[in-house]
């Protein structure tokens, strides 16, 4: 099926993904999804000189786009599977991909950006927001679940990872006083 | 879906009942949402040529853009924009090192980055930058003979600099290098040999402890701490410290190109300011380490000012200090001072 085709179908009805066989062509349209988001994302950081040239480096940040999502999307379902909501997972992942579409937009933005019509950080931010309200909107139809539960989902791993590295951060800056006291 | 329904109802030829309400338009939303989803993905293809293109003039622009051509640099076009000089900390007393750590300091440590500094391309000179009173003979003798050994091999100008002291063996190491620059202030000198033992026989007496010791010949337990040193001892260590002090005296010499009497009256042990090392000749100027820098920079002919190639290693300075923390707050070094055997040192005790 047309990547397109299956777009305008979890559009126009994201029941679709409920169904008990997978909608057709969710498999290419994600990975390709997870493809042209990291390539705009990547394209981004370029206009900011914020990454290496090369291909070698964009098959990096589209590593670890592909791992932190993989991450992530397992977290969320294994979160909304121990409260009760069922769904699968795979699926979960793929959707995701198609909420990284989303990211292709950072391309254009990364011209207002440089134009200096925009905070590149803002567009970012924005972009990112774009992102996660697609992906509550995903979970909650995938999932069967009310809003503020897929939005807990969604959140739940970006906030664990947080608190995380606030800890980390915290630590280690107690570490460093007692190093130099 | 929707769309299917509506269609298959239409096309059931069954009427709807006149009560009901007609059902939505769902195929042009579909069509909509296909249209806008085109448009999207023309507009982002148009969007990535663009960047593409943008970001490879962008990267082409920076690779062909003019190089700074300040006068200054043109002076030194036929070096290398990496040429440098490394600077080695040489800071307290000299020791050999307790351990292989490579973030310990000592002597060995050091002698291995001025045989790694000076192998590299783009260290042009060395300068080192000397605060110690000196240490161990062995210790100091190390560094000596690998500053010797450097400059030997690869031919590279060797500075010292000389912080708030740079005595004894501090002086020792320095006096292998081309050229020494002192502050004004500087302690220096104190040229000589030093071998010290507490006696605590009396404390032990005092405390009813007593050491026995069973020994293969009559100065093996020479430098004990638990008895008075014999006339002989002492003879044999004066001995000892006059060959070192020779050794001393004979690498000023050798280093500073000064007659071996003359050494000797400046090398009784006395301590000399910066200034007052300048006159005796065993200084050669007088400056900071600005002005070492330059020194070496104009000794390898790359100019004054040139590019300094620092010698610490951020994640060494981060072990050793963790090294140091983690070592019971200090306890270790404390035990290691309280263990430690009398030994030749080229050391001042004046701080």
């Amino acid at each position: 099926m047309n990547p397109l085709k299956t777009i305008e179908t979890l559009v126009d009805d994201p029941a679709a993904l409920l169904a008990a066989e997978r909608p057709a062509g969710l498999g290419r349209t994600g990975l390709l999804g997870y493809a042209a988001g990291t390539l705009g994302f990547f394209l981004f950081l370029r206009f900011f000189s914020a990454v290496p040239p090369g291909a070698i480096s964009f098959l990096v940040v589209l590593g670890f786009v592909l791992a932190f999502n993989l991450f992530f999307a397992g977290l969320i379902h294994l979160f909304l599977d121990l409260t009760g909501a069922r769904g699968s997972s795979a699926r979960l992942f793929l959707a995701f991909g198609c909420s990284d579409l989303l990211l292709a937009l950072l391309v254009p933005l990364a011209f207002f950006a440089k134009l200096g019509y925009i905070n590149g950080f803002l567009a970012l931010c924005l972009c990112f927001l774009a992102v996660i309200y697609a992906r509550v909107r995903l979970v909650r139809r995938l999932y069967s679940v009310s809003a503020n539960k897929a939005l807990l989902a969604v959140w739940l791993p970006y906030a664990g990872l947080s608190a995380v590295l606030f800890t980390a951060f915290a630590y280690s800056i107690a570490w460093l006083v007692w190093l130099v006291l | 879906m929707e769309e299917q329904n509506n269609s298959g109802s239409v096309n059931s030829g069954v009427p709807p009942a006149p009560s009901s309400p007609p059902a939505p338009p769902a195929l042009p939303a579909a069509r909509g949402t296909a249209l806008w989803l085109k448009a999207v993905a023309v507009l982002y293809a148009l969007s990535l040529v663009a960047a593409f293109v943008v970001i490879n003039k962008a990267d082409a622009a920076r690779k062909t853009r003019p190089k700074d051509m300040a006068l200054s640099k043109i002076a030194g076009l036929k070096h290398s924009k990496k040429d440098a000089v490394a600077v080695i900390p040489l800071y307290g007393v000299i020791t050999q090192g307790s351990s292989s750590r490579s973030w310990d300091r000592g002597s060995q440590q050091i002698a291995k980055r001025i045989k790694t500094l000076s192998g590299k391309k783009e260290v042009k000179a060395i300068v080192l930058d000397i605060n110690s009173p000196g240490g161990s003979v062995g210790a100091v003798q190390e560094i000596y003979s690998a500053v010797l050994r450097a400059k030997a091999e690869t031919k590279k100008p060797f500075v010292a600099r000389f912080g708030d002291v740079s005595a004894s063996g501090g002086y020792y190491v320095a006096s292998a290098c081309d050229v020494i620059v002192a502050q004004p202030g500087t302690i220096t000198g104190s040229i000589g040999v030093i071998f010290s033992v507490s006696n605590f026989e009396g404390l032990m007496k005092k405390v009813g402890m007593r050491s026995e010791v069973v020994k293969s010949g009559k100065f093996k337990d020479m430098g004990s701490m638990s008895r008075e040193m014999t006339p002989d001892e002492r003879k044999l260590l004066q001995a000892m410290i006059d060959d070192s002090y020779d050794q001393f005296v004979t690498a000023v010499a050798q280093g500073r190109k000064m007659d071996v009497e003359k050494v000797k009256l400046l090398a009784d042990g006395r301590i000399y300011t910066g200034r007052q090392g300048k006159e005796a000749g065993l200084v050669d100027k007088l400056g900071d380490l600005q002005d070492a820098l330059d020194e070496a920079g104009e000794l390898a002919k790359i100019g004054k000012n040139p590019r300094v190639l620092s010698d610490s290693d951020p994640f060494e300075n981060l072990l050793s200090l963790m090294d140091t923390k983690l070592s019971l707050f200090g306890a270790s070094s404390l035990a290691e001072a309280a263990g430690a055997a009398p030994s030749l040192e080229y050391r001042w005790y004046g701080r």
